[in-house]
């Protein structure tokens, strides 16, 4: 992984797989997307029995059940009823989980707040096709095919930090953080000009991306142009990712970046995961780790529960997760949203601290590899 | 010295040596690396500031010598200056229109017979008689040298090539003060190190010249200066036709105090002060 700083051009980090403290590992961190994920999870809900799913289903109301009606039959006021689209009567739920993003239903209905605020940034996200390095010389294709495409590379640039993560064969996942109108404009571009803008923004100065961001179109010709007066050292290309040579068509979409906390991740009879939860600024690529780490501690808090005989629904039983995982989630949210405000900074005198600081984590192995072993979750 | 630094050079690893050479931060007098255009002389850090030194040190005491200032200009230009004035130019359409088309003001681009058939007070017009007023040729500006990266020597180049316009755009004339003063406005303009470092030959000038520099030119120049947009900017060869006076209320560059008009004016001003000196001394006296 190649990180670097666009207002600094010697600021940089790198991580690879096997420096001290991850001898054992062969990878990093591994992209996976998401329908790949969505898979899995349902082949796994299959092989459970018995499971009742409900598709082509929405919520239409989360509430709690009727007072009971007279002493002796059941009580189920605090249970949370779920009304679905497809089914006549309620869901009663014993633990009602909520995982639905960060506009979360669930939370709505447990009266829980949260938190955060709004950074004045968007998602770009899209995939891209890379061409191969150098052309299609016979010495390049020689070289090991495997280990051309497994370098992920992020370069913050004043506006927000553009990350290309690699994907299987030539493709590659596109995380651009950046100023909702720029994010509009990108939208707006031809395919063949928002790979050249791109290509720009990894190779080019922050002077000629936000130039080259506000032209209508023609980036094409003006990135062609740009790289043959830039002076960009050729046996540093592979600093810089491939050359991208197409997108995806229909893979650009963009989502307005916040950061949120949950004051609580549990209730009575609720339990909040994922972005319904917390929600953070992608540029360390932590969102979905997280969530995961959130259900594999509810999943540890239930079993307890479970085989001790509790009710999985009680607040109480539930808070080993809250514990567990609100403190640990806060501080990466902490940590990413500085990191955030750290690289928005161009004035100088924090420019050239913080590439002091970044060239002096690039010499550390052993806390490089902690960091590693951090955002790898 | 080279004597010395011989072996210890030769000692160096391979490797080393190469990615000495490929960059252009440090190498040694015995490793010089190509130029990368076709004026370029690569230089080690002490060559530049030795240069640097010595141009300023003989330009002031002979203030002609138009190739010290341009070495002067150069040597001083890296780091941050010119670069900050490239990526002015390419903040701009029309300053990367510039860079893009890379044009060059010679006598062969400038035909200054067809200017003079231009109306009198378009700029073209007006840059022709100046050039012929003062007897020099667009010819008569040096290639950039020592400036290492090949697009900021183009912006060095331009800058200096379009030197002149600025002349006819203000209307200074080119005796010493108004030299100064028009390297004032630039220097509040472009930030280039060596248009501030030309204002010290304000010493040069005559204790009436400086006054008034200080008073009037001085803070002319800096408050056009920093107000106009980069007049790097401004893409000479399509403002040829366009009147002076227009493309100065475009750039919101105010006229400068007629020089010659002002020192005529201080002049009767003097005489008068005097006489009354004269006469104040006259009644003290009785």
């Amino acid at each position: 992984m190649h990180v670097w700083d666009a207002l600094s051009s010697e600021s940089k980090i790198d991580f690879s797989a096997g420096e001290n403290g991850r001898k054992n590992t062969s990878a990093i961190a591994y992209m996976t997307e998401n329908p790949n994920l969505t898979r899995a999870l349902l082949a796994r809900l299959e092989s459970l029995e018995p499971i009742s799913s409900f598709e082509n289903a929405k919520v239409t109301s989360i509430d709690l059940g009727p007072p009971q009606d007279s002493p002796g039959t059941l009580n189920l006021s605090s249970y949370p009823h779920v009304t679905t689209s497809s089914s006549t009567s309620p869901l009663v739920a014993r633990l009602l989980i909520g995982a639905d993003g960060i506009n979360s239903p669930v939370r709505t209905f447990a009266h829980i707040p949260t938190r955060g605020w709004d950074y004045d940034r968007h998602g770009v996200v899209a995939t891209v096709r890379l061409a191969s390095r150098g052309g299609s010389h016979s010495q390049i294709e020689e070289a090991p095919k495997v280990q051309d495409n497994v370098t992920a590379y992020q370069r913050f640039l004043p506006s927000g930090p553009i990350a290309l993560l690699a994907l299987p064969g030539d493709y590659a996942s596109l995380v651009w953080s950046t100023t909702p109108e720029q994010a509009a404009r990108l939208k707006g571009l031809d395919p063949a000009d928002f790979a050249a803008m791109v290509n720009a923004a990894f190779r080019l100065s922050v002077v000629d991306v936000d130039y080259m961001s506000k032209m209508p179109s023609g980036q094409v010709d003006e990135l062609a142009w740009r790289l043959q007066a830039t002076d960009v050292p050729r046996e540093d290309e592979t600093k810089y990712p491939r050359i991208i040579e197409s997108v995806q068509e229909g893979s650009v979409a963009s989502f307005p970046l916040r950061m949120r906390q949950a004051d609580q991740y549990v209730g009575e009879r609720v339990a909040l995961v994922g972005d319904a939860a917390h929600t953070i600024h992608p540029l360390a690529g932590q969102g979905l780790n997280m969530g995961l780490a959130d259900v594999a501690s509810l999943v540890r808090a239930i079993e307890y529960s479970v085989s001790h005989g509790g009710d999985i629904g009680v607040q109480g039983n539930l808070e080993a997760y809250e514990s567990e995982m609100w403190m640990k989630n806060n501080r990466m949210l902490g940590v990413v949203d500085k990191l955030h405000k750290l690289y928005g900074v161009s004035w100088w005198p924090v420019v050239g601290l913080r590439s002091l600081g970044l060239g002096t984590v690039d010499k550390f192995n052993g806390l490089k590899g902690w960091m590693m072993s951090q955002a790898g979750g | 010295m080279s004597t010395l630094l011989a072996p210890a050079a030769c000692q160096l690893p391979a490797a080393i040596r190469i990615s000495t050479i490929g960059s252009n931060k440090a190498f040694t007098v015995l490793h010089r690396p190509p130029p990368k255009y076709k004026a370029h002389v690569p230089l080690t850090n002490i060559e530049r500031g030795a240069l640097a030194v010595g141009s300023a040190v003989i330009s002031l005491v002979h203030p002609r010598r138009g190739d010290l200032i341009a070495t002067l200009g150069e040597t001083t230009s890296t780091p941050y200056f010119i670069y900050r004035l490239r990526d002015a130019m390419l903040s701009s359409p029309t300053g990367r229109r510039i860079l893009r088309d890379r044009p060059r003001v010679t006598s062969l681009t400038m035909s200054l017979a067809r200017l003079r058939t231009f109306p009198p007070n378009s700029v073209g017009r007006a840059y022709a008689s100046w050039l012929d007023r003062e007897r020099v040729s667009p010819d008569t500006r040096d290639n950039v040298r020592y400036i290492d990266d090949e697009e900021c020597a183009y912006v060095m180049q331009r800058y200096r090539e379009c030197h002149d316009f600025y002349h006819t755009l203000t209307g200074l004339p080119v005796v010493v003060e108004g030299e100064v003063a028009l390297k004032a406005f630039e220097f509040a303009n472009t930030l280039l190190p060596m248009t501030g470092l030309s204002l010290f030959a304000v010493v040069r000038l005559k204790k009436q010249e400086r006054s008034r520099f200080w008073s009037t030119y001085l803070p002319w120049a800096i408050s056009n200066g920093l107000r106009s947009p980069e007049i790097i900017n401004v893409y000479w060869e399509e403002e040829l036709e366009t009147s002076v006076e227009e493309l100065r209320m475009r750039l919101g560059i105010e006229r400068p105090p007629d020089l010659r008009g002002v020192r005529e004016t201080e002049k009767e001003a003097r005489k008068a002060a005097k006489e009354r000196r004269e006469r104040l001394r006259g009644i003290t006296v009785a």
